[in-house]
Formats: structure tokens, sequence, C-alpha cells
């Protein structure tokens, strides 16, 4: 086990090097200049080039990337050309809007997700499987924004119940969450049915039953705790997806996220921000991914490593 | 008969006249100031910091923290704000007069240190955003307390216009800049309280403002919602009170809904599509001609625009200074046609490339341009690519016409030309290139107006008819509002200024 964690961190640390690489270059190879983005389009070439001068981009990019990895180490991601402030704290006063909206979107698409997809096991051909399903393809196949969009008018401008878009307070999560986790949540049910249904089916579960056990503890104990690698592992994913940023979802509520903040700062080549947010994301997803390697042999007893 | 009781709301009423009587004017203006208006502007506030930045949405909400020199009113007209006058000494010297007895937030007095500060501040720290407007500048010399005098390095007749864009900051700020403007003072009618990075900015009205009786409201909070049908959806559900940025499909939605206003007004901004000069098509000025004459502009304001938009009659909107009506540009398909033929060419492709959703209805329109030159010969390309992409073809030239607008952003066309009509400022991007142009370009920057007018007139008259662009439109402002507020404008520069704005 200690010689696993050990290759296993060291993969990781590999991995992360590779992705700051591929970022550092891809950024700077595809076309657009970054002073010409800051400075309005009027602005004369010396502005331009005297920019860029300061950016630190007439550098060859050898030496871009070696003050860039130095200042990494010692936790300076470097100013933000559109902020003019350091990237780090552009990206770390987006945490908490991402953080809210990626949990939350999580809870309810475990809680929602998982009972339907028991739910609809359980009472497999029922109405209540059948209400599931359509409610699983409708939550898979509704694109984000016209969901959110009708969530806004109906709650929002309509009703006038929630708030429509910004971020102040529970009320104003409530809308981007449902919206966000609809595919998740349909996902999850599905692949809690499907995997329930196969270990429903297994020959411990009979054994079970016959020796007495009530139906929700088979389901909830036996059945449910072994559909669960799956469900942990497609979970996981989405977690590193969610707190990566919803950009859509975060556009169409102007909730202040980390989606939006990447992909404007791609837009607008604000590379340090850029860099920053990819190399946190892969970060987090690394050790996300590590965690769940390592719950399967909390879950799964059967399952060791090294 | 029953004794008159003194009523507990009476004595409060009472007592309350007495006590703003003792007050004086003070308490009767705060008295006037209620309310809190809440504005959804669509593009997010980047910096704190006046001279870094040219985003039209930071610009207005720095305006209510920090005063310029000089303001604009919606009609072009330089009006004073910390300078009580200005004038000019001779061609390349301004002399301001400072208005006395104004504070900053933190109670430091404004004076001319301010101004020197502020100025000297943005001509030499070229890492700011507005530095390449003030290289011109060569001195910057307080000659009193409240007198300031500024020689530049050339003519600069549009350094009024530029100063309205430029608030005035506190010398103290100098050497501690990150934690100033962290919690930023200026001397403009509100203070800022706080900033919610993506989501927005909260101030307060700024009792001691040195305009009697303004800001009329106690607070203002500034949201950025850049999606437009949110920021609509927000107006609708009566979460926010004004909007700006409205695109013309959007209008019928919001007119319908009770409560709310819809307000438009002609823009300083004409859209131009400029041929890349060096190349084939652009080069040839019977082409640049024919192209012209293909594209009807009234159906793109009357169809797609839905009417807002303003037929074009000169390079430089109708209030700027050199403006001159030289009549609307035909709509010709034949001698379009004709000219094509004549000219020998049978087939002929543009490459029209567009800085994806910058503009309103912009794919439209240049499909619709597409169909209406494909009319007479002309097949045209669309390429429609990320704004940075798009930029970075320009620099290299791989256009024919390119889609793009202008706003004459301090209320004056000297930026425009000087960009875009002189050697230097048109070598990346249209590659004009015409000595007699420039030649009037720098005559007209003197700071006497009549000169000026006279010289854009001329450069106008050349222009309209060398054709080295398709202006198609002038732009129109359209903004929403609840009809709760009063006395609202709506600013043909898409500011959205607050502070004589009250609240019912």
């Amino acid at each position: 086990m200690r010689s696993y964690l050990v290759t296993r961190i060291w993969q990781s640390a590999v991995t992360l090097v590779g992705v700051s690489i591929l970022v550092f270059v891809i950024l700077r190879v595809v076309p657009g200049d970054p002073a010409k983005m800051l400075l309005p389009e009027g602005a004369p070439q010396s502005a331009v080039d005297e920019l860029n001068r300061h950016l630190g981009l007439r550098e060859p990019l050898w030496v871009q990337y070696g003050i860039f990895l130095r200042s990494v180490v010692r936790g300076d991601f470097g100013q933000s050309f559109q902020y003019r402030s350091p990237a780090l704290r552009v990206v770390v006063e987006r945490v908490p809007a991402t953080i809210q909206l990626a949990l939350t979107a999580m809870a309810l698409t475990v809680l929602v997700g998982v009972s339907i997809g028991i739910v609809a096991a359980v009472r497999q051909g029922s109405a209540y499987d059948y209400a599931g399903t359509v409610l699983a393809v409708l939550g898979q196949s509704l694109p984000n924004f016209w969901l959110g969009i009708m969530l806004m008018l109906l709650f929002g401008v309509t009703l006038r119940w929630l708030p429509t878009s910004g971020f102040h307070g529970w009320q104003s999560l409530v809308l981007p969450s449902v919206t966000l986790a609809a595919f998740p949540t349909a996902l999850v049910a599905r692949l809690t049915r499907s995997s329930l249904l196969e270990i429903l089916g297994q020959e411990y579960i009979r054994t079970g039953r016959a020796k007495g056990l009530g139906e929700p503890r088979v389901v909830l104990r036996h059945a449910l705790k072994n559909a669960t690698i799956p469900l942990l592992t497609v979970l996981g994913l989405q977690i590193g997806t969610l707190l990566g940023g919803a950009v859509i979802t975060e556009s169409i509520f102007a909730w202040p996220g980390m989606g939006k903040l990447v992909v404007d700062a791609i837009f607008f080549r604000d590379f340090p921000v850029v860099q920053t947010i990819l190399i946190l994301s892969a970060t987090i997803f690394v050790v996300i991914n590590l965690f769940v390697d390592l719950l399967y042999t909390v879950i799964d007893p059967r399952i060791r490593y090294g | 008969m029953e004794k008159p009781r003194l009523s507990r709301r009476r004595f409060l009423l009472g007592s309350g006249a007495v006590l703003g009587v003792a007050a004086g004017p003070r308490a009767a203006r705060a008295q006037a100031r209620r309310g809190h208006i809440i504005a959804g502007l669509s593009e997010r506030m980047l910096t704190l910091d006046p001279a870094n930045h040219y985003s039209i949405s930071s610009t207005s909400v720095l305006r209510h923290v920090y005063d310029p020199l000089l303001d604009v009113t919606n009609d072009d007209k330089f009006v004073p704000a910390l300078a009580e006058s200005w004038k000019p000494v001779n061609n390349t010297t301004w002399r301001f007069t400072l208005r006395k007895g104004v504070r900053f937030h933190d109670g430091t007095p404004f004076t001319a240190d301010s101004v020197l500060f502020t100025l000297k501040r943005v001509r030499d720290n070229t890492k700011l955003i507005k530095s390449f407007v003030y290289q011109d500048l060569e001195d910057v010399r307080k000659d009193d307390d409240y007198t300031v005098t500024v020689t530049t390095k050339r003519p600069f007749g549009s350094l009024p216009a530029h100063l309205t864009m430029l608030g005035m900051l506190p010398p103290g700020a100098a050497g501690n800049e990150d934690a100033f403007f962290g919690k930023p003072v200026g001397t403009g009618p509100f203070r800022f309280v706080s900033w919610t990075h993506g989501d927005h900015v909260d101030l307060e009205a700024n009792a001691k403002y040195w305009k009697p009786a303004l800001p009329k409201v106690e607070k203002l909070t500034v949201r950025f919602i850049p999606e437009l049908s949110t920021r609509a959806a927000a107006l609708r559900a009566a979460e926010i009170h004004v909007i700006d940025r409205v695109w013309p499909d959007m209008v019928s939605t919001l007119r319908a809904t009770p409560g709310i206003k819809v307000l438009d007004t002609p823009a300083v901004e004409a859209q131009r599509w400029h041929f890349q000069l060096a190349r084939e098509a652009g080069k040839d000025p019977r082409i640049r001609k024919a192209v012209s004459l293909a594209i009807d502009r009234n159906t793109i304001i009357k169809e797609l625009l839905l009417g807002y938009a303003r037929p074009v009659v000169s390079p430089i909107p109708p209030g700027l200074i050199g403006h001159t009506n030289l009549g609307q540009k035909p709509y010709d398909p034949d001698k379009a046609r004709a000219i094509l033929k004549q000219a020998g060419y049978q087939t002929l492709t543009l490459d029209f490339v567009l800085m994806k959703d910058l503009y309103p209805k912009q794919l439209e329109i240049a499909q619709a341009v597409a169909a209406m030159l494909s009319e007479v010969g002309i097949k045209v390309s669309i390429r429609n690519l990320e704004i940075a992409t798009a930029r970075e073809q320009r620099t290299a030239g791989n256009y024919d016409l390119f889609f793009s607008g202008w706003a004459h952003m301090p209320h004056d066309p000297d930026w425009y030309f000087g960009q875009w009509f002189t050697r230097a400022g048109a070598e990346k991007l249209t590659r004009f290139s015409d000595p007699r142009v420039e030649q009037l370009i720098a005559e007209g920057r003197v700071p006497d107006p009549k000169v000026r007018q006279q010289k854009y007139e001329e450069i106008e008259k050349i222009l309209w008819e060398e054709e080295p662009e398709i202006w198609p439109y002038y732009s129109v402002a359209i903004y929403a509002i609840s009809d709760k507020l009063r006395n609202f404008e709506a600013r043909r520069d898409y500011y959205v200024l607050l502070h004589e704005v009250g609240i019912a």
C-alpha cells in the first residue's frame, strides 16, 4: 500500500508538470496578442509592444517558462493581465462561489439521483420506474442554457420566488444548482438503477431475503453498497468537472465562478489566470482521483493495492 | 371644550422640524437623499484604477467615485468638473483653473498637487492602459495651488476630451497604490464601500459632495450581468433598476413588461467595416465603390436592426466636432455591376472577418451583406472568428473587409483619425496611407475648434470619396429602466451615470 501510494504521488507530480508545460505552450502558440486585447482597438503598435514588454512576453518561451515555474514554486502565479492583480488572488476570490455551487449541485445529484435510482430499481416496471426514466432522459437531454433560462423566467420573473441571478444568499443558489445538477442527477439515477438491478439479481441477495432480512436492509445495506463502486467513479469525475467550473450555468445566472473566469481569460489571452485555473483544476482532479481510488479499498475490502 | 392633546406623532413632527431648521441645509439635503439604486451592467469591472482601463462599465462605475477635471454632456459639450475653467495659452499649452473647497473622501483637499500626480503618473507609468494617450505631455506645472499649466510635445486639441475619462487621484496614493486601490478615495459623488469581484460593487453617497443636492440616493449598487437575457430578467423581476446594452430584438419584450421603460439615443459610435487596402480588392477604388453601392444600408437598419440605427452621412457621427452632412451613400446595384464589369472583374471573392459576438446582430448583418454582394457578382466568405484571433488576422493582413465599429469615446474624432488614417497608426490594421489626410490630421490637432472643424470636414470629404471603409450606420444606444427612476439620461457614450438620478 505504501509503495503504491508513493508511486501514485510521484505519477501525480509528473502529470502536473506535464499539464503546466502543455498549458504554457498551447496558450502561447494560439494566435492572439494579450496586449492588443488589453488596449483599446485604436492603440498604436508602440503601445502594444511596450505593454507586451511589461507583461514579460518578449522573452523566449523557455525563459518565460523558467520564470513561471520558479514563481509557482514560491506560490506566485504571476499578475493577471486583465485584472492587474495577482492571478492566484483573482482565482481564489472565485473559489467560494465555485465551491458553493459545485457542492450544492453535488449534494442534489447524490440525494435525488440515488433516490430515484433506488426507487426505480426496487419497483422495476412500475409507474415510479417509468417516471424516473422519463426524468432521467429529460435531465440528460435538456440543454443547460434552456433549462436555466426557463427556471429563471418561471421562478424569478413570473413567480418572483427566487432571485434571477447573482451571488447573494442561499436563495440565489437554488436555480443555478438545480440547473447544474440536472445532467449528473439523471446520470446517477440511471447508473444507480442499472447497477442495483444487476446486484438485486445476485445469489447473495436471494440468500439475504431467504434468511429473513427486511427489504430495506437488503437493498440499502447489501445491494446498494455493492452498487456504489461504479457510482463513486462517476461522482469523482463529476466533482472534478463541477469544481472546474460550469461555464454555461455561471453565464446564465451571472454567477462569479471559475468557469466563466477561465473562458473570459482564454478569450482575453490572460495567460496567468488561465494557467492558474488549469493547474489548480488539474491538481484537484489528480487528488480526487487518488482519493477515490483509495476509497475503493474502504468500500470494498476485496480491493487491495500494492 | 376639550383641550387639544399633543399626540406623539405631532410632537415628533414638530421636534423634527425644529431640529431640521437648527441643522441647516446639509440636513435638508440629506433628507432629500433617499433610496438605493441597483444597476445591471453588461461588462464586468476589472480594476478600480481610473488610469488602467478603457472599459465602458468601469468608466461608468468609477465616474461615481472619482471626478475628472472636465465632464462631457450628452450633447457633447465639455463642462467644468474639478476644473472650473481651462483655456489654450497657445497650440501646445493648456491652463486649468481648479475648483476650490473640494475634498477627497478621506478629507484631504483637492489641489494642483492631485492634478500633477494624476497626470504625471499616467504619462510615466507605461504599464497603465491609458498611458499611451498621454505620451504627448511634455510638462505638468503647478502655477499655484489652484492653477495648473500643461505643455505638450505637439498640439493636443483633444486633451480636454481625454481628461473627461481620467479620474483625479489624491497624491497620497503615491508609493502605496496596491493598498490605495484596495479601498480607493476620490472626490466623486459616492464613496467606495466594497467590490465582490465578478458580481457587484457597493457605493454609498458622499454627503459632502461639492455639487449641491447630489447625489440623490443613499446607496448605489452596480451588478455585473454580462448575459443580456439575464440582465433583462433581473430588471423584469424588479431586482434592478436599469440595464444597458439592450439589443433591438429585446426591446418589444421589455416594453411589454409593466413598470419598465425603454430609452434609446443615437450613440457616439459609427459602424465602419474597413478594407485591407494592400490586398487586391481593397487596393482598387472601383471595387470599394462597387461594394459600397451594392449594400442596401436602409434595409439593414430597418429589417435587421429594427430601426435601432441611423443612416450615415459622414464618418463622424452628428454632435461631435468635425461632423458634416455629406449625404447618404446611394444603393445602386446596377451601377455596382457596371463598375465591376468595366473594371474587368468576372469573379471576385471577399474575405469578410468578424469578431465573434461583439456587435448586435453582426452575423445576420454580414450574411445579408453577403447576399447583397452576391447580387452584383461578388462572393463573400464570412469568417466569424474569436476576437483575439480576428485581430491577429487583421495584423497579418489576412482579410478584405473587417466588421468593426468605432465609439468616438472621448467625444472627439482625433483618436479615430490618428489611429486609422495615419501611416504609422494604420500600418498593421488597414494599411491606409495618404499624405494629404495625414497632413490635415496633424493640422487638426490644434486647440482652435474652428480650425479643427474645417480640417476634419476636409478629411471627411476625402474619405467619403475614396471609401477606404464602408460606413453602414450610426449605432443607437438602448437602455431599459424601472419607471421608479427619476431623471435618468440615456447616454450616447454608453455610460450609466446615476448621481443625478433619484428613485421613487
